[in-house]
């Protein structure tokens, strides 16, 4: 077994182009936490500009095929690219686009080559950013269960519904979604999916203000969104994978969003908390000296070092074409239940500290703070973690006649 | 970065596999929880016949000198049984504590010994009321012209009712850890091994009384250079034994998920209830909590890079994940798990056997951030 990737001359090559790159490139105020709606709006404009930047280089998408305009770099080159993007507090893509990375993997699995052609290549090179619209007023875990309708009319289908909880602030261009295309059909078998834009006549989007969203990306940290449809006419062109052929699509995306692809690169909470806790004192002594602390910390550094752990094994497992079974879910059930464990962990290990954003006796950033709402929220989106339970017990063969196989995924 | 064993290490694996199912099934291991001793001389004789306790020594004494990650392999096989017997104490634990403390003449004599079989190995540390550190240490041998005579006990001794030989750490100085290392016959005159009863697995008490011990046979040759050694030799031998849990943890998922599948209440498979599935999910992140973080540390040994957080870790995860699984495998089964012949308890009385020995989760937990420099 071997743990680390280790590096040909010409890898450290790479890293080196890629640190030189960054370091031009990426502007301290980047990172920045906005002080202000403007300001936020200011700094979601230098991340697109930055994306884009990334995406003539083929970075911003480093496994997509070149063909589309992605960067077909292998998995070594690809590492190598994301620690050093994780290096300077950034993330591929650097801002929310949630719909152009499930929406575009699914379409290189289930899309025909003129939608490969027309959607992938201004996703990967950061001229479009993408909300996923799944969830429905109706139709939370019960994804089968969507009613936004999509009816065939010509040429055309026209869209009517409602989606909830998505998206981020300061909008999109593009909506990845999935829709009932046969209302009167058998279940699972009435759903498609589609690529549309998101400034069609018909669409409204309605801003929701919520305790918190999870840590999903966004630039504000509580923003997520109601979407309207009202007659709202699509090209048949943006339907991928077959009319009522979603739920089979459907398994792309859902693999993806549930952990299958794992994840490389440091805990970024972790280091913060416990850098916080040596520099903090309390009764005179830091807090990573007093021993009740230290206990906890032990324990909050446990599951950070399981969750590195099961990451790093998801994507291995896909990079490597393993064959997977539950893997995917149990990253998503432990990543999501460590965290909401851990707000309690943290306040008890901090005190009410924990709790608030004030620049002079809170957390730096807030950065507790955020997780102190985060850690809640994020056990529900991209499938609660009840929902990663049922899935990962379907594929270790229980509950089910036949064990379910996990989903494709390129 | 590649996660996969390698050819050979899968070999080892589907030959340990079957020597184990051949030679040690279910019914065995139920009848051998009854004997004073954890040793089968049948079995331990084709054991080592291939090899397995030597699989630490090194070639120049006999031993086929595996990486720990290949020694973790094997010690998972042997881990579904659980198949006890000192594979751990003389082959692991004994043998690298030899080869740590003692001079090049005593790895002579006792190493190809240990490798072939013919010596076995227990690990004496703990006094009574103690714990595992240094401090645990409180025998004090008393040293008479150009021998130690000892008179006291050691508690929580794996298999020493098995060994032919024990080493036994003792105090000979004022100093936190001036602790020597006696090689000790196991049947000579005044040494008594007990098998304690109850719900622990060969967790033996040895008593000495007036028990004269040449000097010779203080590995290494000198006094207060035994914890030191020790420690060196349970940096490598912890997550061997953490391997062996993972094997237990693994043995009693495949137990429930079969049983989940089998058992009918309300006309259905008990796996389609989610409150049974929530079980078996509990028990799967145990065991891949305890895997992958046995297998870092493995290969952080193996490859040289400083591992003594990755170590503690890993015995605070297969410890902690051991007992957790056996609870929620006890949870799937119902009546079914507690009948001793189905297997699932002797594993269930391993799970608290190995969680506190040599260091209970929370102690190594303490010892992990230590080891970081928080």
């Amino acid at each position: 077994m071997d743990f680390e990737v280790t590096y040909t001359e010409e890898q450290q090559r790479f890293r080196r182009e890629v640190r030189a790159w960054l370091d031009a490139n990426v502007t301290p105020g980047l990172t920045r936490i906005p002080i202000s709606d403007e300001d936020s709006l200011l700094r979601y404009r230098e991340l697109r500009a930055f994306g884009r930047k990334l995406g003539g280089r083929g970075w911003l998408y480093p496994r997509a095929p070149q063909a589309y305009g992605g960067g077909e770099l292998d998995v070594d080159h690809t590492i190598i690219l994301e620690e050093e993007v994780d290096r300077v507090g950034l993330a591929l893509p650097p801002y929310y686009d949630s719909g152009g990375k499930l929406g575009s993997a699914t379409i290189l699995v289930w899309g025909t080559e003129a939608q490969k052609q027309v959607f992938l290549p201004p996703i990967y090179r950061g001229e479009v950013r993408t909300w996923q619209l799944l969830t429905e007023p109706g139709a939370g875990s019960d994804l089968a269960g969507v009613t936004t309708a999509a009816i065939r009319d010509g040429d055309e289908y026209v869209i009517n519904g409602q989606k909830i909880f998505v998206g981020s602030d300061h909008g999109a261009d593009r909506i990845w979604m999935i829709a009932c295309t046969n209302p009167g059909g058998a279940r699972h078998e009435n759903l498609s999916w589609f690529m549309i834009d998101a400034d069609l006549p018909g669409i409204t989007v309605q801003p929701m203000e919520l305790m918190g969203t999870g840590g999903e990306g966004g630039t504000d940290p509580v923003q997520k969104n109601t979407v309207f449809f009202d007659e709202v006419r699509v090209p048949a062109f943006a339907l991928v994978g077959g009319e009522n052929q979603g739920w089979k699509a459907a398994s792309t995306h859902l693999e993806l969003e549930h952990g299958a692809g794992g994840r490389i690169g440091r805990n970024r909470v972790w280091d913060r908390l416990l850098r916080y806790c040596q520099e903090t004192k309390r009764d005179g002594v830091p807090l990573s000296q007093n021993a009740d602390t230290r206990d906890l910390l032990a324990d909050i550094y446990i599951r950070t070092e399981v969750q590195r752990l099961f990451g790093l094994r998801n994507f291995w497992l896909t990079y490597a074409k393993r064959p997977r079974s539950y893997e995917g879910p149990q990253l998503s059930y432990y990543r999501k239940m460590a965290g909401l464990w851990m707000t309690g962990a943290i306040l008890e290990a901090v005190g009410p500290a924990a709790l608030t954003s004030d620049p002079t006796w809170g957390s730096p950033d807030g950065f507790l703070e955020l997780q102190q709402r985060n850690g809640i929220i994020a056990v529900h989106p991209g499938g609660t973690a009840d929902v990663q339970r049922v899935s990962m017990a379907r594929r270790i063969g229980i509950g089910r006649a036949a064990r379910e196989s996990a989903g494709t995924v390129h | 970065m590649d996660l996969a064993l390698t050819e050979s290490q899968e070999m080892l694996r589907s030959s340990a596999r079957s020597f184990v199912e051949r030679e040690a099934p279910t019914h065995t291991i139920v009848a051998l929880q009854r004997e004073p001793s954890s040793l089968v001389p049948a079995l331990w004789r084709k054991a080592a016949d291939v090899g397995w306790p030597g699989i630490l020594v090194p070639a120049e004494y006999g031993g086929s000198e595996s990486t720990l990650t290949d020694a973790g392999v094997l010690f998972e096989e042997l881990g579904r049984g659980p198949v006890p017997g000192p594979f751990f104490s003389s082959g692991v634990l004994g043998a690298l504590a030899v080869f740590e403390a003692a001079s090049a003449p005593q790895r002579s004599a006792i190493l190809p010994a240990v490798a072939h079989g013919e010596i076995i190995l227990g690990v004496a540390i703990t006094d009574p009321n103690t714990s595992w550190g240094p401090q645990a240490v409180t025998l004090r041998p008393q040293r008479v012209g150009d021998r130690y005579r000892l008179d006291g006990t050691k508690l929580f001794v794996s298999d020493a009712t098995a060994a032919t030989h024990l080493i036994v750490a003792v105090r000979t100085g004022d100093g936190p850890a001036d602790v020597s290392l006696l090689l000790v016959d196991a049947r000579a005159r005044g040494v008594r091994t007990r098998r304690l009863r109850g719900f622990l697995s060969w967790q033996d008490e040895v008593t000495f009384e007036g028990v004269d011990v040449d000097a010779t046979n203080l590995l290494g040759g000198r006094e207060g250079q035994g914890w030191a050694a020790l420690e060196r030799a349970l940096l490598r031998a912890l997550p061997v034994l953490c391997s062996f849990m993972v094997g237990g943890c693994q043995a009693v998922f495949d137990l429930s998920v079969k049983h989940s599948q089998q058992r009918v209440q309300f006309g259905v498979p008990i796996g389609k209830f989610q409150r049974v599935q929530d079980h078996i999910i509990r028990l799967v992140n145990h065991l891949d909590g305890a895997r992958w973080t046995t297998a870092e540390a493995l290969w952080k040994l193996d490859s040289g890079r400083p591992a003594a957080d990755a170590v503690h870790l890993a015995k605070a995860m297969a410890s902690e994940g051991y007992l957790e699984a056996c609870n929620a495998a006890h949870e799937v089964h119902a009546g079914q798990g507690s009948l001793t012949e189905y297997g699932l308890a002797a594993h269930t009385q391993m799970s608290r056997t190995l969680f506190a020995y040599l260091g209970d989760p929370r102690w190594h937990k303490r010892r992990m951030a230590n080891a970081l420099g928080w």
